[in-house]
């Protein structure tokens, strides 16, 4: 099904968040003020590396205005932070490893006070030798960042023996492909607002992507207990992943205990550029050897992520990677090894693709490669090595089984953008002969979940409420996905129930169950299984007790728009009828009818940490125009077929498929957070330059594929990063195919592709004078 | 920045002169306390990168009269705009788009809407790296000040060559820019472009600005060869060796290619941490010679 507004008819709702959000009534939480709220500002490192001999906070604290001058010596529980290994000092206590490293902490009555008190914080350095770049890292001539070295973590995988597989080859290409330090970009920047109760709790409102993540890491520095905490996290303006991990939290909440006062903080766009997550830089080599017929021998690769100075989910990242450079094809022998090292550049994180967007960049440019020497068609190459339906995944582990690589091959290379191939028209090159357009396309299968070895909790619960709402109650969260959205319209489709009759409750850790958490394209899954899990028992709990009411056999009863239906037989008609409303229920019922679901994430039989069990499959084509005057490339027409189970909601499903597919082409172009010296010299949106509505005058189709095998108990596939992975590798193949250039490096540099003289440029288009 | 006995942080006090003079004499009785501010654009990024301190006086220009004309003479070609015109005032005139053209096309590249809105053309001239400045250059520009006494004129091209390094500039006030539209000879065409090229398509610093303008006969000689080129940090200027070149030459492959090399050789970018000087002097090349081709074509 081709996605858009007409053909979804009916489906196509307008989000509950919508109006607000495109009015700007919305209230975002860093929105938020308090009554007697103090300003909180962090001091960080302007060095990237050094050692840190004194601080002194007397001056700052005895400015007038100021409240608290925090330093380490402050923390009273664990002075660190890390999703999955903490190694984040909250402060600093002897030692910086990046500019964005946090020394000391103010709260004060302004913004001018606060920030005039980070002046007058002294902090003695001395400054260490840097390590800026991650193979450096690796070597023996390097500083050690950690106690442990530089390497967070390795991994790979093996099966066979690529140095005879190699020889056995027709063909090889070797190749080194590079990504960019791509930053989220969301439009709120990170912040929040910290309040101590009279009751002693801390209340905190900050966007996150796991709420109960945050209360535990909160819970563990302030070493009080989890019970005494509160998070507030939705709704939130952006994160792409950037939010999933700690940020200014710790700070409000600590300023907030000593000053007992609400503490509000926000970073500017600077500060959130110089302190935030990226995506990780990767360095990926890859040897890849096919025989004769163009059949996979043996693929070799290793793998280099730039991951900053502290863990956060650098080593998960990587895995990702791991797996995804193996991708959806079968090898006879392969052996990838991938290194997540520490340096002292920005700190990298988790990012929509996960790692995925770096590994199908450099997978597919082998494809491409490989196919030019065999003299095949690349897509032809793909099919002859793609994996069958009952193939097991990238780690020989079992997977759900779909159909997912076929369809969306077989719906790429139908479509009128891939069948336009070789038939591009010579009219306009004759008018401006420098601008080539050109046709490519790449393939992918994408992992979703945490994956085999990671806690990865789902559930919800449902409530017939006191005041007759059904309640739909999750711990995840709405960053702009519409998540909201999507779980009203599946209560609608799969319940009966109207809009009016719901309420939907997220973001809120003193009310939600543990859903886990808003990421790795999951959440959509895990609500429409949680809602798989509760119907029959909702239906069970509450329509039994309407039948009390209504003297009606329960199952002649059915939920629908304002309350419980059956059909009424009469003498001279018969007609389904309300028999009573939900409000009116829930009086009778006097107190609220409650379900919940719990269950894990479904994952593979397998040992490997990290492999998936359920994948998204895409093929994306695209065509471009390349201006050999300029080298710059735009983006005029894209097609993603993305199979990924039943569309809950069609509005969604595009909205997430062209938001990532804008993030990826930003990816492919114009994004880089350059640095030197672990200097950040993009600094602010000056110079980091996101795609704008002028590189999005191109069309964009996208294609549902739903059909999943008839025994299929997981449902709607996760889609919030699939359409992130496949476009770049894509945008490269139509650039060589427009102008003959192979990209190797993200984002594509502009001077690779300018004609080389002007002789070149006009050589078609002008005889003689 | 401005700021109190405890050195925190407090906003500028903001004049608003009446009159040039009334200006003149407040940045002379300030000094380096005092700076001119028009649509703050510009200021106001300085501010937040730590390239300027937050002055202590603000003396906004915006409520003088003088500075907000836009006189267009129809019999003698030549425009004079008001140093406190917005870009959005340029872009949308339909009279500047049909004298200059080019200033039009310069005013709907630069910035995004609602900078546009406030940022003057006085303040993308004095920039010194303003993308309207190729534009301008191409109309013989002549930037006229209040300077206390009698007013000063001086051609934009004499003023670029030497206020980087001579600050006496800051102590006058621009009143406006005067552009001459060129002539025509009867018996040619005449050919004019405008490219800015960024790193992305939109809202983005530029990396080369060209703007030309060139007569052509019938047989396809050129003559009144004008060509500006700017971008990044690099001030604009005229490429005179290569409008020489091409005064009185024929518009053929050969001359295209000549002049490409010229370019070359001859244009001298600054280069960034974001795209190089090799670049920049391909693409400077490659865009001026697009339009020769395009215009014999």
């Amino acid at each position: 099904m081709l996605l858009n507004r007409k053909g979804s008819g009916a489906r196509w709702r307008v989000r509950p968040d919508g109006p607000d959000k495109v009015t700007g009534k919305l209230a975002y939480l860093t929105d938020m003020t308090a009554p007697d709220m103090l300003i909180g500002r962090v001091l960080r490192s302007p060095h990237p590396h050094a050692r840190i001999t004194a601080i002194r906070t007397e001056q700052a604290a005895a400015l007038e205005g100021v409240h608290a001058v925090i330093t380490h010596k402050d923390v009273p529980g664990l002075n660190r932070f890390g999703i999955a290994h903490p190694d984040q000092p909250v402060l600093c206590e002897d030692r910086v490893r990046y500019v964005g490293d946090a020394v000391a902490a103010v709260a004060a009555d302004t913004i001018a006070i606060a920030e005039q008190a980070l002046r007058l914080i002294e902090v003695d350095y001395e400054v260490l030798p840097i390590v800026d770049d991650a193979e450096y890292a690796l070597t023996d001539d390097a500083p050690s960042l950690h106690s442990q070295g530089n390497l967070l973590h390795r991994n790979g995988f093996k099966r066979g023996d690529v140095i005879t597989g190699f020889d056995n080859c027709a063909h090889v290409v070797e190749e080194t492909y590079y990504t960019p330090r791509q930053m989220h970009t969301y439009m709120e920047t990170e912040g929040g607002l910290f309040i101590f109760g009279e009751d002693g709790r801390l209340t905190v409102y900050a966007p996150t992507q796991h709420g109960f993540m945050d209360r535990m890491q909160l819970a563990r520095i302030l070493a009080i207990p989890q019970s005494d905490i509160r998070i507030v996290s939705s709704p939130i303006g952006g994160s792409f992943g950037g939010k999933d991990e700690l940020n200014v939290q710790p700070y409000g909440a600590l300023l907030a205990r000593i000053t007992n006062r609400p503490v509000k903080l926000h970073n500017s766009r600077w500060e959130s550029v110089r302190a935030g997550l990226k995506r990780h830089p990767m360095k990926i080599s890859m040897k890849t050897g096919v025989d004769c017929s163009g059949k996979l021998i043996a693929h070799q690769v290793r793998i280099i992520a730039d991951t900053g100075p502290y863990a956060t989910l650098g080593a998960e990242v990587l895995n990702f990677a791991v797996e995804h450079v193996i991708g959806p094809y079968r090898y006879d022998n392969l052996d990838v090894d991938g290194f997540s090292v520490y340096t002292n550049n920005g700190m990298s994180g988790e990012f929509r693709g996960f790692g995925g967007n770096q590994a199908i960049f450099a997978l597919e440019g082998q494809f491409d490669r490989l196919a030019e020497k065999l003299g095949l068609d690349p897509w032809e190459l793909r099919l002859r090595n793609m994996r069958k339906s009952e193939d097991p995944g990238p780690f020989d582990q079992p997977i759900a089984l779909t159909e997912g690589a076929k369809q969306v091959s077989s719906a790429m290379t139908a479509s009128t953008l891939w069948q336009e191939r070789g038939k591009l028209g010579t009219e306009e090159q004759q008018a401006e002969p420098w601008i080539r357009t050109g046709i490519g396309a790449a393939f992918t299968m994408h992992g979703a979940g945490l994956g085999f070895g990671i806690p990865d909790p789902a559930g919800g619960r449902l409530t017939l409420a006191a005041d007759g709402k059904i309640e739909a109650v999750f711990s995840y969260e709405e960053f702009g996905q519409g998540l909201i959205a999507t779980l009203e319209q599946m209560l609608i489709e799969q319940f009966g129930f109207a809009s009016e009759d719901i309420r939907i409750i997220i973001g809120d850790s003193d009310v939600v169950p543990d859903s886990g958490s808003t990421t790795a394209s999951r959440a959509t899954s895990m609500m429409w299984k949680s809602l798989q899990n509760l119907r029959p028992l909702f239906e069970e709990a509450v329509l039994s007790k309407a039948a009390e009411f209504v003297k009606f056999p329960a199952r002649q009863l059915r939920f629908g728009e304002g309350g419980v239906y059956a059909i009424v037989v009469n003498p001279d008609s018969s007609a389904e009828e309300c028999l009573i409303t939900y409000p009116a229920l829930a009086a009778a019922c006097g107190e609220p009818v409650t379900c919940t679901t719990t269950f894990h994430f479904p994952t593979s039989a397998t040992e490997k940490v990290g492999a998936h069990f359920l994948y998204t499959y895409s093929a994306v084509a695209v065509k471009v125009e390349v201006n050999q005057l300029t080298g710059r490339v735009r983006l005029l027409h894209q097609y993603h077929a993305v199979a990924a189970g039943p569309v809950m909601n069609p509005q969604g499903f595009l909205g997430q498929i062209e938001g990532g597919s804008s993030m990826a082409l930003g990816f492919a172009l114009t994004e880089d957070a350059v640095m030197s010296g672990g200097q950040y010299l993009t600094k602010n949106l000056d110079t980091y330059l996101v795609p704008t509505i002028a590189e999005h005058r191109g069309t964009i189709d996208v294609q549902a594929i739903e059909e999943l095998p008839e025994d299929d108990s997981h449902g709607p596939r996760g889609i919030g990063e699939v359409g992130s992975v496949t476009l770049a590798p894509a945008i490269a193949a139509a650039i060589y195919d427009a102008v003959g250039i192979r990209v190797t490096k993200l984002p594509i540099d502009p001077e690779l592709l300018l004609a080389q003289s002007f002789d070149q440029l006009l050589e078609k288009a002008v005889s003689g004078e | 920045m401005a700021a109190n006995a405890q050195g925190v942080a407090e906003a500028p006090f903001v004049w608003h002169p009446r009159s040039a003079a009334e200006a003149w004499q407040l940045k002379a009785t300030l000094g380096a306390e005092g700076v001119f501010t028009a649509g703050g654009t510009l200021l106001r990024t300085q501010w937040e990168s730590g390239l300027a301190a937050m002055p202590n006086h603000l003396i906004n220009i915006g409520e003088i009269e003088e500075l907000h004309g836009l006189e267009l003479d129809s019999e003698t070609g030549t425009g004079g705009f008001g140093a406190m015109l917005t870009l959005s005032d340029i872009r949308t005139s339909p009279q500047v788009n049909t004298r200059f053209p080019l200033l039009t096309e310069a005013a709907r590249s630069i910035a995004a809407p609602s900078i546009r809105n406030l940022a003057t053309i006085g303040g993308n001239v004095l920039s010194m790296v303003g993308d309207s400045i190729p534009a301008l250059l191409i109309y013989d520009p002549v930037l006229h000040w209040h300077d206390g006494s009698n007013g000063l004129k001086e051609p934009l091209s004499e003023w670029l060559s030497t206020a980087p390094v001579h600050a006496a500039w800051k102590e006058r006030l621009l009143i406006s820019i005067e552009l001459t539209q060129p002539t025509m000879d009867s018996n040619t065409k005449r050919f004019v472009a405008y490219h800015k090229v960024g790193r992305r398509d939109a809202f983005t610093p530029s990396v080369v600005t060209a703007a030309l303008s060139m007569q052509l006969d019938s047989d396809t000689r050129l003559s009144d060869v004008r060509l500006a080129l700017g971008g990044g940090q690099t001030i604009p200027h005229r490429l005179e060796t290569a409008e020489l070149f091409l005064n009185g030459q024929l518009a053929n492959k050969k001359t295209i290619t000549e002049v490409y090399a010229l370019i070359l050789e001859q244009y001298e970018p600054k280069g960034d941490a974001f795209v190089p000087v090799s670049y920049r002097k391909k693409a400077a090349a490659n865009l001026i010679a697009s339009e020769l081709w395009k215009a014999v074509r």
